[in-house]
C-alpha cells in the first residue's frame, strides 16, 4: 500500500487560485476524507493526486517518490468520478475490463479477476448491460470495480454518493469501508457531508477555500475544531464570546471552570464550545455543583430518539440536545451544566 | 395529424418526387416535349453503361468524393479533438477556421486556381527562394485526373464542417471518460481507439454522409480544375445538357439517374454497415 503526501501545493487556473497551500499526509492503508463546501478546491486536489492537473507550486509524494512529474497512466492510481465517467458504449463486463486490457494482461488472467470482482460489486447478473441500462447505485458499482479491478495502490473518489438516494447511500456507505478494510487500500474521498466523512473516514481534512483549515480524526475535529468556521461546518451552535482568565471562562451567562490539564488555554480573549449533548438539563436548582447555568425553555423540536431544548440563559440561547426519555415542557426554568472536561475554547492563533 | 401535414407532403412530393419521376422517366425516353417518347427505353442506359468512359467518369467521380472525405475526416477529427484542448489563441482560431464555411465554393475554385496553378503563387514562391528554376516547372496540380486541385477545395471546405460537427459532439462526450481511461493506464492511441472515437461515430457517420453525398454530385470543381477527358459524372451530365443536340438531354438524364443511383447504393450500405456495427456492440 502507498503512502501519499502533499507538501506545499498549490494550483492556480490563470489568474484564479482554486488551491493556496496544502500540506496533507495521508498514511498508508488510510481512508481520508476531504471535507468543504462547494467550490473550496476537493476535486482540484483529488486531480492533482490522480495527475490529471499539474501543481503550479509544491510536490506530490507517494511512498517518498516525488511523483509531480509521473504521467497520469503510470500512476497506478484508481479514481471514481463523480458522474462515474463509466464508458457508454461497452457493457459493464467490457468497463470492468478496460484497466486490464490496455495494461496487456493475460486474457484468462482478466477473465478470473472480472469474475472475483463482478463478485465482490455483486453485478453478475447486470454483466452484458450497458451504462444507460443500470440505476445509479448499480452505475457506481460498475465505476468501483473499475477502478479495484486494476489494483491502484490510491483508491480517490469524487463525492462517490452524491446522486444516491438515502438508504441506498447507507448501504453503498458500509460497502465502501468494508471494502477498503478489506483491502486495506489507501483511500481518499470527497464529501461535503460532515456525517458521511465523520461515519467513514480515519482522518477527515477540512478544506476551506483552497486552505487546509484542520487534518483530524473524526472525533477531535467534531469535540475540538480549531476555528468557529470549522465549528459552524461540523454542525456546531452553541458557541459564545468569552474572557478566559485564570482557566476561568467569562460568558455572558456566567463563569465557566475549564479544565486547563488536559485542555490548556491562554488567557484572553475566546469562544467557547458547548456541545448540546455534552450539557445537562437539570429541573431542580443545587443538583449540580459547578458550571451551572440558569435558564428558561423557549422551545423544544422532538426528532423521535433525541429532543433538543432551546434555553434562553441571560440573552444567549443555547441549545440542549437529549434522548428523549422524557419530555421538559416549554416554559420551564432549567439549570444547565456541562463538565470542565467537554468544553472546548477556540482561541486565535498566538 | 395526417390532415395537418398534408399541405407539407404535398409540397415535398411534387419538389422531390416530382423532379425524381421525371428525371426517371425521361431517362427511360419520356420526352414529348422534344417529340421523342420511346418509354419505356432502356437505350440510353444501356448506350451509358456500355461504353467504357462512364466507368471511367465514375471511377474518377467516386476517387474524388472518397479521397477528399477521407482526407477532411482525419484533418477534421484532429481540428476538433485540439479545439476542445486548450491553447493560445484559441479563441482566434475558433473564428478563422470556420472561414471557409462562409466563401463560396467558387471563391475557393478560383483561390486554388491562383495559389496552385502553374504560375500561380506557390510556383511563384517556390522559383522566388530557387527550389525550382521557374514557375512553370512547378509540378502539374491542377487539370490532372489524380485532381488533387478538386481535392484540396473540397478539403478546404469541408474540413471546418467536419471539425465543427465533431468539436460539438466532442463537447457534449466530455473530457471525463478520456480521463477515466488515463487514470486506468490506457495511453493516448488507446484512449483515442478504445473511448473517444467509439463515442463521437455517430457524428462521423453523419458528417461524411453529407460531405461525400455533395462531393459525389459536385460540378463546378471538377469542370474548372479538373483534367478534362474523361469527366466526373456530373460534368458528363452537364455536357450533355449543354449539348447542341437536346435530344442528348435524355442521356444525361440516365447520367444523373445513374450518378444518384450509385450513390444511394454507397450511403446506404454505409449507413447498413454502421447500424449492424452499432447492434454488435449492443446499442440501438
Ligand atoms: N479547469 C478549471 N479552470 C478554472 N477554474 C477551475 C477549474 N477547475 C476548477 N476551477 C475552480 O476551482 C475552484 C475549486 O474547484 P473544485 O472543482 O476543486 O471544487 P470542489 O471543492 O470539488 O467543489 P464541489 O463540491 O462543488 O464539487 C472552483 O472555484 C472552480 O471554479
Ligand atoms: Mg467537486
Amino acid at each position: 500500500m502507498t503512502k501519499v503526501q502533499l507538501k506545499g501545493v498549490r494550483k492556480d487556473f490563470g489568474s484564479f487560485t482554486a488551491i493556496s497551500q496544502i500540506d496533507l499526509d495521508i498514511e498508508s492503508g488510510e481512508l481520508v476524507a476531504l471535507l468543504g463546501p462547494s467550490g473550496c478546491g476537493k476535486t482540484t486536489t483529488l486531480r492533482m493526486i490522480a495527475g490529471l492537473e499539474v501543481p503550479t507550486y509544491g510536490h506530490i509524494l507517494f511512498d517518498d517518490d516525488d511523483v509531480s512529474e509521473v504521467p497520469v497512466q503510470d500512476r497506478n492510481v484508481g479514481m471514481v468520478f463523480q458522474r462515474y465517467a463509466l464508458f457508454p458504449h461497452m457493457t459493464v463486463e467490457k468497463n470492468v475490463m478496460f484497466g486490464l486490457k490496455v495494461r496487456g494482461t493475460p486474457s484468462g488472467e482478466i477473465k478470473q479477476r472480472l469474475e472475483d470482482i463482478l463478485d465482490v460489486v455483486q453485478l453478475e447478473q447486470f454483466r452484458h448491460r450497458f451504462p444507460a441500462q443500470l440505476s445509479g447505485g448499480q452505475m457506481q458499482r460498475v465505476a468501483i470495480a473499475r477502478t479495484l479491478i486494476t489494483n491502484p495502490s490510491v483508491l480517490m473518489m469524487d463525492e462517490p454518493l452524491a446522486n444516491l438516494d438515502t438508504k441506498l447511500r447507507g448501504e453503498m456507505r458500509r460497502f465502501i469501508r468494508e471494502l477498503q478494510q478489506r483491502l486495506g487500500i489507501t483511500t481518499i474521498f470527497v464529501t461535503h457531508d460532515q456525517v458521511e466523512a465523520m461515519e467513514l473516514a480515519d482522518r477527515v481534512a477540512v478544506i476551506f477555500d483552497g486552505v487546509l483549515a484542520q487534518y483530524d480524526t473524526p472525533e477531535a475535529l467534531y469535540q475540538r475544531p480549531n476555528s468557529v468556521e470549522i465549528a459552524d461546518f461540523m454542525g456546531a451552535n452553541n458557541i459564545f464570546d468569552a474572557q478566559v482568565s485564570n482557566g476561568v471562562a467569562k460568558t455572558a451567562f456566567g463563569d465557566l471552570q475549564l479544565d486547563t490539564d488536559t485542555k490548556p488555554v491562554r488567557d484572553g480573549t475566546g469562544r467557547v464550545l458547548l456541545r448540546g449533548e455534552a450539557i445537562d438539563l437539570l429541573l431542580g436548582e443545587g443538583e449540580a455543583s459547578q458550571n451551572v447555568i440558569t435558564g428558561k425553555v423557549t422551545a423544544r423540536e422532538f426528532f423521535g430518539a433525541t429532543v433538543n431544548y432551546t434555553v434562553d440563559c441571560k440573552g444567549e440561547t443555547i441549545i440542549v440536545n437529549e434522548q428523549s426519555r422524557r419530555m421538559v415542557d416549554v416554559g420551564q426554568d432549567v439549570w444547565l451544566t456541562i463538565q470542565p472536561q467537554r468544553i472546548w475554547v477556540i482561541q486565535d492563533a498566538a | 395529424m395526417w390532415v395537418q401535414l398534408m399541405p407539407v407532403l404535398a409540397v415535398l412530393s411534387v419538389l422531390f418526387g416530382g423532379a425524381l419521376v421525371l428525371a426517371v422517366m425521361q431517362s427511360l425516353g419520356f420526352a414529348p416535349w422534344f417529340g421523342v417518347n420511346t418509354f419505356p427505353d432502356l437505350s440510353y442506359f444501356g448506350a451509358l453503361w456500355g461504353s467504357w468512359s462512364f466507368w471511367q467518369s465514375l471511377g474518377l467521380t467516386l476517387y474524388y468524393a472518397i479521397v477528399s472525405t477521407g482526407i477532411a475526416l482525419v484533418m477534421g477529427i484532429l481540428l476538433a479533438l485540439a479545439m476542445v484542448r486548450i491553447f493560445p489563441g484559441k479563441s482566434l482560431y475558433k473564428y478563422l477556421y470556420k472561414l471557409p464555411l462562409m466563401i463560396p465554393y467558387t471563391v475557393g475554385i478560383a483561390l486554388a486556381v491562383i495559389m496552385l496553378g502553374n504560375g500561380g503563387m506557390i510556383s511563384r514562391i517556390f522559383a522566388f527562394v530557387g527550389l525550382i528554376g521557374d514557375p512553370s516547372e512547378f509540378p502539374q496540380i491542377l487539370k490532372t485526373h489524380y485532381g488533387w486541385g478538386i481535392i484540396t477545395v473540397y478539403v478546404w471546405k469541408q474540413t471546418p464542417f467536419v471539425t465543427l460537427t465533431l468539436y460539438a459532439v466532442l463537447l457534449g462526450v466530455g473530457r471525463e471518460t478520456e480521463e477515466a481511461a488515463a487514470i486506468l493506464g490506457a495511453n493516448k492511441r488507446q484512449i483515442f481507439f478504445g473511448v473517444t472515437l467509439p463515442q463521437i461515430l455517430p457524428g462521423i457517420v453523419s458528417s461524411t454522409l453529407i460531405i461525400f453525398a455533395f462531393n459525389i454530385g459536385a460540378f463546378e470543381a471538377p469542370f474548372i480544375l479538373g483534367g478534362g477527358y474523361p469527366d466526373t459524372l456530373p460534368v458528363v451530365a452537364w455536357r450533355y445538357f449543354n449539348d447542341a443536340d437536346y435530344t442528348l438531354q435524355l442521356q444525361g438524364m440516365a447520367t444523373v439517374v445513374s450518378l444518384a443511383l450509385i450513390a444511394s447504393a454507397i450511403l446506404y450500405s454505409y449507413l447498413a454497415f454502421y447500424r449492424s456495427f452499432e447492434r454488435r456492440i449492443g446499442r440501438n
